[in-house]
């Protein structure tokens, strides 16, 4: 049978299937056998394996070429969780395997520096070190040295559970390749999620971004002084609006909105947002533009990248909020003065300004973002996690605490 | 171009190894690790989400699979302690009593190739014991 008359999930059924087999065929010569294993005859089947997957993934979702430094580092990280992932099931020594299971750790932490996120990268080593240290102590602790022992020179089913293993990830690969049919790479276009790497979101928008972000904390001292009279109410809203406007309209450049003409005020401050000329905003306009595949044909990339689509939207929301900010601030610092209210307007704006700042960040500085969402959207999980981490601190102690009076 | 496709794809490699060494292997250690390296492999597939889709809700999401993580590594050592007082080994064969009803008791028929150890060489006795011999300065010296 001719294998190019296959139609492509054949073909990609053939290859998962394939490398599979060889995988589970590797395992079970490598895992440890009472009656001594073949291990040269393992390691080429997983090498073959392994060959087979990596043509497929280069057949089905193309050349890496484009940006051969983050192929490099990925193919690096990955080859070396896998391999010392292996390592970790087919040693007998639980000492050894505890040293691979220190790389298999390594290597995700370089994967998930390689997707934008330093600060789990830095956890995740903290943790699973202490966590190895520990193991280590207690190989030592429970092992014995002596010979062959039933738990490190036996594995219970190999085949079977090879089986299980492999066609697991078969089927899994499978649905992924199903899944992704429509994202097929042509040589000329950008595929979509191609963009998955590439920063959404330019230098110089970060860094006006950030600035805005930094005036707006200033504006919201303004906002501090007494206000129980009305003079002092309104002067109050003029100090604050004189060093709004400014912002505002370098944050209209970002994410778009009415752009207020320089010293020329609007006749009735609450209608600021019809007042002035629209303007669409450097982030909506690049990725729009960007949208369109180089040959000039093709959807917007914003309705295809999930990523954009989400900058995209983000920036919306904070142009939404600026629309309300001035009004809020304006409407509290009214009949019935509410310096909290006022202050919360802004507040809320500058949050949503460094989300949308830190939305596509690469490494080192979306870690103060993630403090922003871990304590702002999630405190009750945080403080659910904690309780389960006390939780378990004391059911270890009660498990492991010996019963009677130690002699 | 490396894409979220990628990702995926490493982290279910990674899953299914993990996968294989928890069903297979049978000490108590190895397989506590097997399963941390499951849970390596989920966080992948989140951090690469939490990428794709420009947000931050599975980074955080990691975070709580680190602190339940952490929790079994402690209470799971806990256990390995006290089962170890009980039966002596890591072996998690030695606790198959626990297994489900009609499932034949699983036997480990073929031996074990323990190495020969040679015994160390003995020489019969042979002559007279010696007797020490004092010169009249060491016995002063006793």
């Amino acid at each position: 049978m001719n294998l190019f008359a296959l139609s492509q999930t054949q073909q990609a059924g053939g290859h998962i299937a394939l490398a599979a087999l060889l995988g589970v065929v590797g395992f079970f010569l490598l895992l440890p056998n009472p009656r001594g294993r073949f291990v040269p005859g393992g390691i080429a089947a997983l090498i073959a394996s392994a060959a087979v997957l990596v043509s497929w993934l280069v057949i089905t979702f193309g050349k890496p070429v484009p940006d051969l430094v983050g192929t490099i580092l990925f193919v690096f990280f990955s080859a070396g969780a896998l391999v010392f992932g292996t390592v970790l099931v087919v040693q007998k020594n639980p000492a050894r395997g505890a040293i691979a299971f220190a790389f298999v750790v390594l290597s995700t932490c370089g994967l998930f520096l390689l997707l934008a996120a330093p600060f789990l990268m830095a956890a995740t080593i903290i943790i699973y070190a202490g966590a190895i240290i520990v193991t280590f102590l207690f190989v030592l602790m429970l092992s014995h040295a002596e010979g062959p022992s039933d738990e490190n020179d036996r594995s219970r089913e190999p085949l079977y559970g090879g089986f299980a293993g492999f066609a697991f990830v078969g089927l899994i690969l499978f649905t992924l390749h199903q899944t992704s049919l429509g994202a097929k790479p042509d040589e000329n276009t950008l595929v979509p999620q191609s963009h998955l790497l590439l920063p959404v979101i330019t230098p110089e928008e970060r860094k006006s971004l950030g600035e805005i972000a930094t005036r707006l904390e200033e504006a919201e001292k303004l906002l501090d002084p007494d206000i129980s009279t009305n003079t002092a109410r309104n002067d109050c809203l003029e100090a604050f609006e004189k060093v709004y406007l400014p912002i505002k309209n370098h944050l209209t450049l970002v994410v778009g909105g009415a752009h207020v003409p320089d010293g020329v005020p609007p006749p009735n401050l609450s209608e600021l947002e019809t007042f002035g000329t629209f303007r669409n905003g450097s982030i909506r306009d690049r990725l729009v533009k960007l949208s369109v595949k180089p040959s000039g044909d093709g959807p917007a990339l914003f309705r295809e990248d999930e990523q954009a689509r989400a900058i995209v939207k983000r920036s919306t929301i904070v142009r939404e909020t600026q629309a309300t900010t001035y009004k809020a601030v304006q409407r509290a610092m009214g009949e019935n003065p509410d310096r909290d209210a006022a202050k919360a307007a802004v507040r809320q704006l500058r949050d949503e300004v460094l989300l949308l700042r830190g939305a596509s960040d690469l490494p080192a500085s979306n870690v103060r973002n993630l403090g922003l969402v871990l304590y702002s959207e999630h405190l009750l999980a945080i403080e659910l996690a904690g309780t389960l981490l006390l939780v378990a601190v004391i059911g270890a102690i009660a498990i492991a605490h010996r019963k009677g009076v130690a002699k | 171009m490396i894409t979220l496709w990628h990702f995926l794809a490493v982290a279910a490699a990674l899953f299914g190894i993990g996968l294989v060494g928890f069903l297979t292997r049978r000490n108590l250690i190895t397989m506590f690790l097997c399963a941390e390296m499951m849970l390596q492999a989920v966080a992948i597939n989140f951090v690469a989400f939490a990428r794709f889709h420009a947000n931050l809700q599975g980074q955080v999401f990691v975070l709580f699979i680190l602190a339940v993580a952490a929790c079994e590594a402690g209470v799971a050592l806990a256990l390995f302690i006290s089962l170890y007082r009980r039966r002596r080994s890591l072996d998690s064969t030695d606790w198959q009593e626990l297994r489900e009803l009609g499932v034949p008791a699983t036997v480990d028929d073929e031996p074990l190739q323990r190495p020969v150890i040679e015994p160390e060489p003995t020489l019969t006795p042979a002559g007279a014991r010696p007797v020490p011999q004092l010169t009249a300065e060491e016995a002063a010296r006793v």
